[in-house]
């Protein structure tokens, strides 16, 4: 990955991850957008809109309640794209090989998100503090100045998250791709199918409505048996 | 004293940024006064200016989208207070008691209705290989998401606290749970579709596919057990990997 891929995929994060949280929440930083955006501006937006949809279920059920921080899936989706795009050149890997390796590097690397989620919200309790002080001063114009520094905050921790996963992932992957990888061919695009189904047993656990599971198992069994059928 | 359209603009727009220095200590409260400021500016002066500010820098969260009509009403409270009027509720008290029954709401609504029935709706498109994917789900999802926005806060701006009343009309909680349910049919859908090109892919009879449903309930059961979502993809994927170099 040269410098100016990691600028641009680092930008993205960026953009994305304020919108997790600090800025409009229009939801620019859900897997199924972020990544094909990170694909696109890397030249593979097919491949980001893949992971995209791949990571987009498994965190979906999980809500950002009070203090509580979520698994940053916004760093997942951007950094598994760049890995998933640093693995397919490196080798004639299938594609659900790729994938699947860049997702179960990510993954665990976007961990330190919430660890950085967690910096940015204590420095922002430092903000607090100070913007009080500004009040006391009579300072009016700073204490609404004060409320902006927080998307620095946030904007730091999303960019550390991405470079951990994206940095320390292609490090890992350059190590590990070429050991794993003839071990994961055989399973072929069966690899995939863990994903969509881990997100849907999350959903179903979360979702608080009566009868789920039936209703869930009705709408899967018909829908596949239709499509056996036609 | 009415305040006039650009200050109300101003801090609508101001609301977008509602969470940007969130923190643990007082949640949103600095978003508030951020929101607020421009409003609080023009209605306050000199120490009544001060004293405004300090009323805002308390203790508050809530949905960032139910966040409009609170702040509506919270203007116009602030306003008939700058003009003297009498006022039922003071505004600490009116943002005190609507913060946490408003998040509860719109937590409900937006992150477990509105955002997973956009979600699984837009992965049709994305398992389909369609780019329009990302914009599906931004349009379905910003819809509502606008409309609470603009409709709350000049909402809650006309109706002051008995903005409260209107949003407990619209039964928002009821039609959260007819998203979830249309979110459960949609994802029963997308899963068979994803396994049933699966099999095709890998060549295998497509009846086989129904096995995705026990191994579904296992990992209902998983996570009920508290093994996290990490775990059971890494795990799954193990799994996956040792059965098909047993079988090769």
């Amino acid at each position: 990955m040269t410098v100016v891929e990691f600028s641009l995929a680092g930008l993205v994060a960026v953009l994305c991850g304020l919108d997790r949280m600090a800025l409009c929440q229009f939801m620019i930083s859900r897997p199924v957008v972020a990544a094909p955006l990170a694909g696109l501006v890397l030249g593979e937006p097919m491949l980001g809109l893949t992971i995209g949809a791949l990571v987009e279920l498994l965190w979906l059920g999980r809500l950002p309640v009070g203090a509580t921080i979520p698994p940053d899936d916004t760093q997942i989706a951007v950094g598994g794209t760049c890995l998933a795009i640093h693995i397919a050149a490196s080798g004639s890997y299938s594609e659900p090989v790729s994938l699947a390796l860049a997702l179960m590097i990510a993954m665990p690397l976007a961990k330190s998100g919430q660890l950085f989620d967690h910096m940015a919200r204590r420095a922002n309790d430092n903000l607090g503090r100070r913007v009080e002080r500004f009040l006391h001063a009579g300072e009016f114009v700073a204490v609404e100045r004060g409320h902006l520094l927080g998307l620095v905050h946030f904007a730091v921790a999303a960019f550390f998250t991405f470079a951990v996963v994206t940095g320390l992932g292609s490090l890992i992957s350059m190590a590990m791709v070429p050991l794993v990888a003839a071990y994961l061919e055989p399973a072929g695009y069966w690899l995939l199918i863990v994903f969509p189904l881990t997100g849907a047993a999350m959903i179903l656990r979360s979702i608080r409505i009566n009868h789920s599971i039936t209703l869930f198992s009705a709408s899967f069994a018909s829908a596949l048996l239709m499509l056996w059928l036609l | 004293m009415r305040l006039p359209g650009h200050i109300l603009l101003r801090s609508l727009c101001r609301s977008f940024l509602l969470q940007a220095s969130w923190n643990f200590e007082r949640m949103q409260n600095l978003g508030v006064l951020y929101a607020m400021g421009p409003a609080l500016r023009f209605l306050y002066s000199g120490a009544q200016l001060k004293a405004a500010y300090q009323r805002h820098l308390s203790y508050f969260n809530t949905h960032p989208f139910m966040s409009a009509p609170v702040l509506g009403a919270t203007l116009a409270q602030e306003e008939r207070k700058a003009g003297g009027q009498e006022v039922s509720f003071s505004v600490e008290e009116f943002k005190g008691m609507i913060m946490a029954p408003y998040a509860a709401i719109g937590d409900a609504l937006f992150w477990g209705g509105v955002r997973p029935l956009a979600a699984c709706t837009a992965l049709f498109f994305a398992v389909k290989g369609s780019l329009l994917a990302p914009l599906v789900f931004l349009a379905l999802f910003n819809l509502p998401h606008m409309m609470m926005r603009l409709w709350g806060f000049f909402r809650g701006y006309a109706r002051g606290v008995s903005v409260v009343e209107v949003i407990q009309r619209r039964r928002l909680p009821d039609v959260a749970i007819r998203f979830k349910e249309g979110t459960i049919v949609l994802l029963g859908g997308l899963s068979a579709y994803l396994t049933f090109s699966i099999c095709g892919r890998q060549g295998v009879e497509p009846g086989w596919g129904l096995l995705a449903l026990p191994a579904t309930y296992s990992l209902i059961w998983l996570s009920r057990k508290g093994l996290s979502t990490l775990f059971l993809v890494i795990a799954g994927l193990g799994l996956v990997v040792t059965f098909f170099q047993v079988v090769s």
